[in-house]
């Protein structure tokens, strides 16, 4: 037997009920629930006054419901009060941040927390924030061709490698090399993967400081057996992560090695991407090179060599290639910064951008002699300082989400769309955050509403024209002019004195 | 509380419904043409005032008419003392709620 729509809309207002019951102190909520109960009983009754289904009697009905959720709350924040407390009476207004001004740093605060959920469930954005924490090198460049300009293209001979590396160098104290090449690797007796493999000099991880998991130690049999580091990905790919493959031997090609370690996940940030490194030294790094066979050159700078080569590309000259090949040094420092550097670029950018696209004044200016007192100043400008530092967050939190939604690990362009992100969630963030506070009453920080239009444009010289919006809490009117003048060029907030009080009894009991 | 504290129109208007007769929070939406999410929440906190009381309806009556039984509610000494200065304060109020209104429901 099917559900009829009637009873689907029954069950939904029940579930309504009992949800809003959840939010009442026990032992009120039985005779609460009694109380909507019947009520609801009431309400389907008058609505449905007609044996058919009808949208508009549901909607009221479900409208009458969801009611229960401010009642609930009602009930709520009465338990909290002590029983003593005498009922709120009317009094001069208070600093305090109106239900509205609270929900909105509610709803800040809710999206904070689901961006940095997502965050933490993103594969990508793990990857990028645990490696921000790496301690990697310093002064480190990568030598390629000239000719290749920005990008990272393998361009150095291992023999180059050998020679810069026997010969006194001084700007560089220390090289490493690898190069990349696709091997077979059978990881079990029924699968060969096809990896692309990293033939390094033993130094390498060494020098970019980066240290593999579960690292096995050497022992005497090993000597003759280069090691292998596999990236994690491969890993958990390939071996289902398993921790116990750590210190056996697998076959690449001709050749057999250990598997020394595991690299971890998002920390390789230089190019090639191998699934795979093999440490070997450097005269079988160069004796095994195929004919042609170039790879990446990366060179620690020298104190000296810090200070001659600044930048991000610079010419090095050098003697030791028979080829005369010209060659530069590309600074991969941007690389390894991690998210950080690139959120507080973009904040940056967005706070020098804020002025271009509003006001950065809150329309302080008032044309009476009442002021707010210096706590309701400290409140309001505690909430603005909220709003802003919320959004900042989100800000970094939501643009990594969206960078690497669909990168698992870092790339150049996951980098680039995150600072694009992050500058424009802080710039649209800011700006709708000083708009909001613009529209708050200064005393309650309350939203101004009830919008009027005064006065007429062809009478500007007479008397100002523009919208007036007044605080339902009574405590001020915002003028805005339309035609900005030299004697009205801003908004203005008119603080009203207690004689405008009876007006706004919104202040009183309820 | 003092019977000369000042109400807002909302609860002002929803004393004067009860004042009126109509005592359930259904029929108080009804009459003053508000949501449940103000009429119930201000019921609670004019109740806490003791402005009005309320009080299960006999679980007799609501057999006989076979619905569950409804909590009514009524004004207090205190709740039409200050009605009373809520009505000068809004005069339109009776004319918005009259009794002969609410009784005709």
């Amino acid at each position: 037997m099917k559900p009829s729509a009637d009873q689907i809309f029954d069950a939904l207002d029940e579930t309504i009920l009992r949800s809003a019951a959840l939010l009442i102190p026990a032992v009120q909520r039985s005779e609460w629930h009694r109380e909507w109960h019947a009520e609801f009983w009431h309400v389907r009754r008058s609505c449905r006054t007609t044996g058919s289904f009808s949208w508009p009697a549901h909607r009221e009905i479900t409208a009458f419901c969801l009611g229960s959720f401010p009642d609930a709350f009602c009930v709520l924040r009465q338990s909290w009060l002590p029983p003593s407390q005498p009922a709120r009476t009317p009094a001069a207004p208070r600093p305090r941040l109106d239900g509205s001004a609270a929900q909105y740093l509610l709803c800040l605060f809710v999206v904070l927390a689901v961006c940095v959920i997502l965050a933490r469930l993103e594969p990508g954005v793990r990857a990028e924030t645990d490696t921000s924490r790496y301690q990697v090198s310093p002064g480190l460049i990568l030598i390629q061709a000239a000719r290749s300009g920005d990008n990272l293209t393998p361009s150095i001979s291992a023999d180059l490698f050998r020679n810069w590396k026997a010969t006194r160098q001084r700007y560089f104290d220390q090289f490493a090399f690898y190069r990349t090449a696709r091997e077979t690797a059978p990881v079990s007796s029924a699968h060969v993967a096809r990896w692309r493999v990293a033939h390094a000099s033993l130094n390498l991880f060494s020098m970019l400081g980066l240290q593999s998991r579960f690292a096995s130690a050497a022992t005497e049999d090993d000597r003759d057996v280069p090691s292998v580091i596999l990236s994690h990905e491969t890993w958990t790919r390939d071996f289902g992560g398993n921790p116990h493959i750590l210190g056996g031997l697998i076959r690449f090609g001709h050749r057999t090695a250990k598997i020394a370690g595991v690299l971890p996940y998002g920390s390789w940030r230089l190019p090639g991407r191998p699934d795979a490194w093999i440490l070997e030294p450097d005269a079988q790094l160069a004796s095994d090179a195929p004919e042609g066979g170039l790879g990446y050159l990366l060179a620690h700078l020298t104190p000296r060599g810090e200070s001659e080569m600044l930048g991000d590309h610079v010419p090095i000259a050098h003697d030791g290639d028979p080829n005369d090949l010209e060659l530069c040094g590309v600074s991969f420092a941007n690389r390894l910064q991690g998210p950080w550097g690139i959120y507080r670029f973009a904040l940056f950018l967005a706070l020098l951008a804020l002025p271009a696209v509003t006001s950065v004044t809150l329309g302080e200016s008032n044309y009476s002699a009442h002021r707010p007192s210096r706590k309701i100043t400290f409140i309001r400008w505690t909430f603005l300082g909220a709003k802003f530092a919320l959004i900042a967050s989100i800000a970094n939190f939501a643009s990594l989400d969206l960078s690497y939604w669909c990168a698992s690990t870092y790339s150049p362009l996951a980098e680039f769309f995150q600072l694009v992100w992050c500058f424009s969630i802080c710039l649209f963030g800011f700006r709708w955050a000083l708009s909001d506070q613009r529209q708050r009453c200064p005393v309650c920080l309350r939203r101004v509403s009830h919008p009027a239009q005064v006065g007429l444009a062809s009478r500007t010289f007479l008397g100002w024209n523009g919208t007036e919006m007044m605080c339902m809490g009574g405590h001020t009117l915002l003028h805005v002019p339309s035609l900005p003048t030299s004697w009205f060029s801003g908004q203005r907030w008119l603080y009203l004195d207690t004689s405008w009080e009876f007006l706004f009894a919104d202040s009183g009991l309820l | 509380m003092a019977a000369d504290a000042k109400l807002s129109h909302t609860a002002a208007m929803i004393l004067q419904a009860i004042s009126a007769g109509v005592g359930y929070g259904f029929s108080i939406m009804e009459m003053t043409g508000l949501p449940s999410g103000t009429v119930y929440p201000a019921m609670r906190r004019l109740e806490r005032d003791k402005l009005i009381r309320s009080q299960w309806e006999k679980q007799s009556i609501a057999d006989a008419e076979q619905r569950p039984p409804r909590k009514y509610y009524n004004l207090t000494a205190l709740g039409k003392s200050t009605l009373e200065a809520s009505r000068k304060r809004y005069p339109l109020l009776e004319r918005l709620i009259s009794t002969e209104e609410a009784s005709s429901r």
